[in-house]
């Protein structure tokens, strides 16, 4: 216990150099194989399709983009049953869905994955004792959840991210038809680095809650939900205000994100939506039993209304991506590392 | 030389105190024998030797006074948990893998010298061992690290007769061959009375017999399992059956 007991080196003793990363990742590697193979099929399940309807959705886009005169009846047609087909999938009973269907889908790929490989990391061990084990032994316990949870992050990210490639490539013939603005969460989420953002910061928040709660199903259940609301929040309450969106007049815009939709009556006051549905209900029979689409709108033009628009355009799309991209990375930072508090602090 | 060192060493859970006031110097050397009924502090005691735990209040120092839970004693310690927990989907040959690239001293020809004496397959999963052969295992895991303390946690609770001796005399061998020290807790004193040179018993939280077991025997006449049931009826409990 005296001083000239710590410091008097024992003959056995030599100098301490930590277990290497290399060992430790083959230790994560082996230990999260399954999963991981489990997660590479579900992506690669899901790439073969998109690179099978991708060569056919670019094969049939290629003839609609040659077609000319553009504005001709021939063309237009053209253009329409790609629509159907691709974007809808009325063409064929093996595309059942259409990009429309098959990006929905996709949009809940991240929260899969992450929750899946994330929350078992630290929850599997302390639940069946493992723990014990793997805090004993010689590389300490702080080394160990970092090498397994950096691992397993970057290969998340990287795998994530190159099927973002895939996936643009799948999708590039409906963002430049006009069919969807990039910004449109429907798209935003599933282009640039969100998708992989999203995927991280799902692992993160289901590797964290895995070391706080100690069980590997109530983590998974709860990281669901978290990841869940976070994504609803982001793209309802957030994404909107990333930059301050641009009113312009009129409820037809270029290509851009429409975040909000109001009238102002002659006076530039706004319409609360009560007073609007009553000038909708007091507008002449002619207005209300119109077919024309834009027959109110005409009549408020008409009666000194202005209809506003305030939309995010099509240009903000890398920027808004940076910025997602940016926190979601900043936030799975912060987990992980409170993930790795968690096991240095946990007694056992 | 001391295997582990306590003073004032106190642990406090949520649910109360597990371990108060506990202050011991374990020899080192020694097959030392902790004792005491379920829920006397043995397994607290041990997770704060190792590392596993930090103290409430108090110290406890490891191999002459290496902080328990430093680098260097992780590096010098092994242990072997309750139920010797191991990686149940794993085969035996990853689990030594995997042990093996957790640790910077390993000893592979040991570890594979072993199994074969002991009749493991390398190919068969851990969790489809028997509970003798896990045990064993786990052994063989501890040993491989080549510690110069080998702590065991209740190591017997889930053996059978037969696969506690054989545990038993693995034990025996080691600290035979290679003079390691090793601390193994228990709440049955019979199996015991052969191997342990020193006693320690723990009741409620508190030490209340610790010495070489042929002074002990000396002092008071009779066997070990007399010594520590006069001393846990001293501390004014009766000893589970």
């Amino acid at each position: 216990m005296t001083a000239t007991a710590v410091t008097a080196p024992t003959p056995r003793r030599t100098r301490r150099r930590p277990v290497s990363w290399t060992k430790l990742a083959w230790v994560s590697w082996r230990q999260h194989r399954a999963a991981l193979t489990g997660a590479a099929a579900l992506l690669g399940a899901l790439g073969l399709y998109l690179l099978i309807f991708g060569l056919l959705g670019n094969h049939a886009y290629a003839k609609v983009a040659s077609c000319h005169p553009a504005g001709s009846a021939v063309c237009q047609q053209l253009a329409h049953t790609f629509r159907a087909d691709y974007w809808g999938g009325n063409g064929s009973a093996l595309q059942s869905g259409g990009a429309q269907t098959i990006s929905s889908l996709l949009l809940a790929v991240p929260v899969l994955l992450g929750v899946f490989l994330g929350a078992p990391v630290l929850a599997r061990e302390l639940e069946t004792g493992t723990f014990r084990f793997a805090w004993t032994q010689g590389c300490g316990r702080v080394r160990w959840a970092m090498a397994k949870l950096t691992l397993l992050a970057l290969v998340i990210a990287a795998a994530t991210f190159a099927f973002t490639g895939l996936f643009t490539w799948y999708y590039h013939p409906f963002l430049v038809d006009g069919q969807v603005s990039r910004l449109l969460p429907l798209a935003f989420g599933l282009l640039g680095v969100a998708f992989a953002a999203w995927t991280l910061v799902a692992f993160a928040i289901a590797a964290f809650t895995g070391a706080l709660l100690r069980r590997t199903l109530p983590a998974m259940a709860v990281s669901l939900i978290v990841w869940i609301v976070l994504a609803i929040g982001t793209a309802t309450q957030l994404r909107p205000r990333y930059e301050a969106a641009i009113a312009a007049k009129g409820w037809n815009v270029g290509s851009g994100w429409v975040v909000g939709q109001w009238v102002t009556a002659p006076d530039g006051q706004a319409l609360s939506q009560g007073t609007l549905n009553s000038l909708a209900q007091h507008a002449p029979a002619s207005v209300q039993n119109s077919h024309a689409p834009d027959a109110f709108q005409n009549w408020l033009t008409q009666r000194h209304y202005t209809m506003w628009t305030a939309y995010q355009p099509d240009v903000r799309f890398w920027h808004f991506q940076l910025i997602e991209g940016g926190w979601l990375l900043a936030l799975s930072a912060v987990l992980l590392a409170a993930a790795v508090w968690l096991v240095r602090r946990r007694a056992a | 030389m001391n295997a582990i060192e306590c003073a004032e060493l106190g642990k406090r859970y949520r649910r109360g105190w597990a371990l108060r006031n506990c202050t011991l110097s374990i020899p080192a050397g020694h097959v030392v024998a902790l004792v005491g009924p379920n829920g006397a502090g043995k397994t607290t005691l041990l997770n704060l030797a190792v590392g596993l735990a930090t103290a409430t209040t108090g110290a406890v120092t490891v191999l002459d006074g290496t902080p328990a839970g430093s680098p260097d004693a992780l590096d010098r310690i092994a242990f072997v948990a309750q139920d010797a927990p191991l990686y149940a989907n794993l085969p035996v040959a990853d689990m030594l893998h995997v042990a093996r690239n957790l640790n910077r001293r390993w000893d592979q020809q040991r570890a594979q010298a072993r199994l074969a004496e002991l009749g493991i397959p390398p190919q068969k999963k851990v969790g489809q061992l028997s509970g003798g052969q896990k045990a064993q295992l786990a052994l063989t895991v501890a040993l491989a690290r080549r510690p110069d303390l080998l702590v065991l946690d209740e190591p017997l609770a889930a053996l059978d007769p037969l696969a506690r001796h054989d545990f038993m005399r693995s034990v025996m061998a080691t600290v035979a061959a290679d003079g390691i020290s090793v601390v193994l807790s228990s709440h049955v004193v019979a199996e015991l009375e052969r191997v342990a040179r020193y006693l320690i018993v723990l009741s409620f939280g508190q030490v209340t017999v610790a010495g070489n077991v042929d002074d002990l025997v000396a002092a008071q006449g009779g066997g070990l399992e007399e010594i520590v049931l006069a001393s846990m009826r001293d501390s004014g409990k009766e000893v589970p059956a």
